[in-house]
Formats: C-alpha cells, sequence, structure tokens
C-alpha cells in the first residue's frame, strides 16, 4: 500500500493543473523517479487505474523518467553512484556522503486536451 | 497542449510536517516516532517509558491498520492514547498526525510518542513532524535488517535492540549488527534492552527525559 496516498497526491496535482488550464481531458502524465527514492512505477500504475476513476485524469497514460542517483563523499570528495545497500565512499570507505540526485518525486509536465 | 508542472510529489506531507513541528515547538512538546517491524516490542516500549519516566505528561498516538489492541492497552495505564487506523495504509502520513494533535491538550504535555505502523519501509519515507525517530530492531528478526532496510537505520536519532533475552537462542551476530550500524548511522546510539526481562530500559526512560527537557528548555528560550 506503499504507493496509494504517493498516487493520490499525483491526482491532485493533475487536478489542479488541468482546472487552472481549463482542460477536459489529460492525455499523459510525466513522473519523475529518483533511483533511490523506493516509490514504485508499477504499483503506482496499478493504484493510479482505479484512483484517478470519474477524474479528469481517467485513462491518462503515466510516463516515468528515472533519475540516475549521484553522492558526493564529505571526507575525500569523491563523486560516485551510490547503490540502496551501498553505503559507503568506493574510494575512502567513509559513510558520510550527500546524495545529490536520486531521491526526487514529482510530476515534471502533463499532456492536456 | 503540454503543462510544465515541476511539482514535488510529497509536497503536500513535507508542508503539514512543518506545521506539526513548529506547533509542536511553540508549545515546549518533544514529539518522537518510533518505527520498527511488526512485533519488534513497539507498544512494550511505550509502556517501559511510561513506567520508567512517570513525571512526564505524555500521551501516545497509535497507527495501526486495524484494531485498538494498543490504545487499549496503553489507556489502562491512565494514558491518554488516541488510535488512527489507517485503513490498510502501510505508514501514517502527517495530516493524520495533525487531526490526531487537535484531540490533545498541547498545553500540558511534555511528550507525545508515536507508535507507527508496524513496517520498516514505508515509514522511512514520510516526515510527520516529530522531533525525534527513533527504531526498535530487535533480536528475533536477524542482525542483517540493517543491511536489508539502510534507510530506516540511516535517517533515526537512536535504535533500541530489544529482547536481548533472546540472544542465547539466536543466530545473532552482535558485533556485526553494530558494526553495520554505526556505519550507516555513527551519530546514532544503539541501546540494548529486553523488555521482557527489564534489562536496559532505564537508558531508554533516561534517554526521553533529557530530549524532553531539551525541548522544553529550547521552548523557554524563545
Amino acid at each position: 500500500m506503499h504507493e496509494y496516498s504517493v498516487t493520490e497526491n499525483i491526482i491532485a496535482i493533475v487536478q489542479d493543473e488541468a482546472a487552472r488550464a481549463g482542460a477536459a481531458r489529460v492525455g499523459s502524465i510525466n513522473i519523475i523517479l529518483g533511483e533511490l527514492s523506493t516509490f514504485s512505477g508499477q504499483s503506482i500504475e496499478f493504484y493510479f487505474g482505479e484512483l484517478s476513476r470519474g477524474t479528469v485524469a481517467e485513462g491518462a497514460m503515466l510516463n516515468f523518467i528515472y533519475l540516475p542517483a549521484k553522492a558526493v563523499c564529505l571526507e575525500c570528495g569523491s563523486r560516485f553512484k551510490p547503490r540502496h545497500a551501498f553505503y559507503a565512499c568506493p574510494d575512502c570507505g567513509s559513510p558520510m556522503f550527500d546524495i545529490k540526485q536520486g531521491q526526487e518525486m514529482f510530476v515534471e509536465s502533463i499532456e492536456v486536451d | 497542449m503540454r503543462i510544465e508542472v515541476n511539482k514535488n510529489i510529497l509536497a503536500s506531507n513535507a508542508a503539514a510536517a512543518g506545521k506539526n513541528r513548529e506547533r509542536l515547538r511553540r508549545h515546549g512538546v518533544f514529539m518522537v516516532n518510533l518505527m520498527a517491524s511488526p512485533g519488534a516490542g513497539k507498544t512494550s516500549a511505550i509502556i517501559k517509558a511510561i513506567e520508567r519516566a512517570p513525571e512526564l505528561k505524555m500521551a501516545v498516538i497509535e497507527g495501526d491498520i486495524a484494531s485498538e489492541i494498543d490504545s487499549l492497552t496503553i489507556e489502562a495505564m491512565g494514558i491518554t492514547a488516541l488510535q488512527i487506523n489507517t485503513g490498510g495504509s502501510c505508514h501514517l502520513t502527517a495530516s493524520m498526525i495533525t487531526s490526531a494533535l487537535n484531540y490533545l491538550d498541547l498545553d500540558v504535555l511534555d511528550l507525545i510518542v508515536i507508535e507507527n505502523v508496524g513496517n520498516l519501509v514505508c515509514p522511512a519515507e514520510f516526515d510527520l513532524g516529530e522531533t525525534a525517530r527513533v527504531m526498535i530492531a530487535s533480536i528475533a528478526e536477524g542482525d542483517d535488517k540493517p543491511d536489508k532496510y539502510p534507510l530506516m537505520f540511516r535517517q533515526v536519532d537512536l535504535i533500541l535492540l530489544n529482547k536481548m533475552d533472546l540472544l542465547p537462542y539466536c543466530d545473532f551476530d552482535l558485533p556485526r549488527f553494530r558494526q553495520v550500524v554505526t556505519t550507516l548511522n555513527p551519530a546514532a546510539p544503539i541501546l540494548e534492552l529486553s523488555c521482557k526481562e527489564n534489562r536496559g530500559v532505564a537508558g531508554w526512560g533516561e534517554w526521553l527525559t533529557g530530549a524532553t527537557a531539551s525541548t522544553r528548555a529550547a521552548k523557554a528560550a524563545d
């Protein structure tokens, strides 16, 4: 059920934007997901089918754009690509790093008629 | 027609969490978000906190998919307990906590403990506006949980390792667990406890008492 409330938020954002544009129908929704986000596009699609029914977003196609993970080590400044279970800098072994990219989750754009 | 949106999907949760945090800060109330797997001992740890820190004016917010079992247990000890049933959802959200706070008298409380839905995945993603995050790991779950759920272990302020009484019966490598947790989260202390045998619970009570006093002092300094 992890993605249920997230999908509700997506639909609320889309409804808001579509109403502002006076759109009758939303053709597609482009969603940016960071690689390190634990939200699954497949699960969002599953809930979307049910939750969008009767809204302006019903029938819209969901497109997911995945952003690769990027981190910078706070000890040695090395830039690397962290994985979920990987939590030390590959160069100096420090566990202290800043995740610069990969945790994003936002509605980038929509196509409306 | 293409419309540029660029809106964070979790922005509404983040905004509600920020309001909760500010509201608690104004009242000098310390709110802890307690997270763990089902059966790790969240309710037992809350009971120990009530016993160990009786001077704290406390309320508990219980999050469960269903049932009132936990809130009835806490109320039986004379502590205000609000039950949130998420009706299937695997985590609490900030707006659920906003609604619960409306039922509490923040002027008289020192401490609110939120018992999140038993789960090591989703609660880690949702800021509730808490002052601190605490997780419970337990011996029977195995020493590999920090490897499997790094996000949860990374972002907490304190780790309680419960069910130490089971250590002789389980293949739990305690030094390995400590080493992985320290690599993930060097700042978070690990407190070993056994709620069943009442061991190590004094440290947990002291941590809550100290954190509550700091929150109150910060409000007084405002």
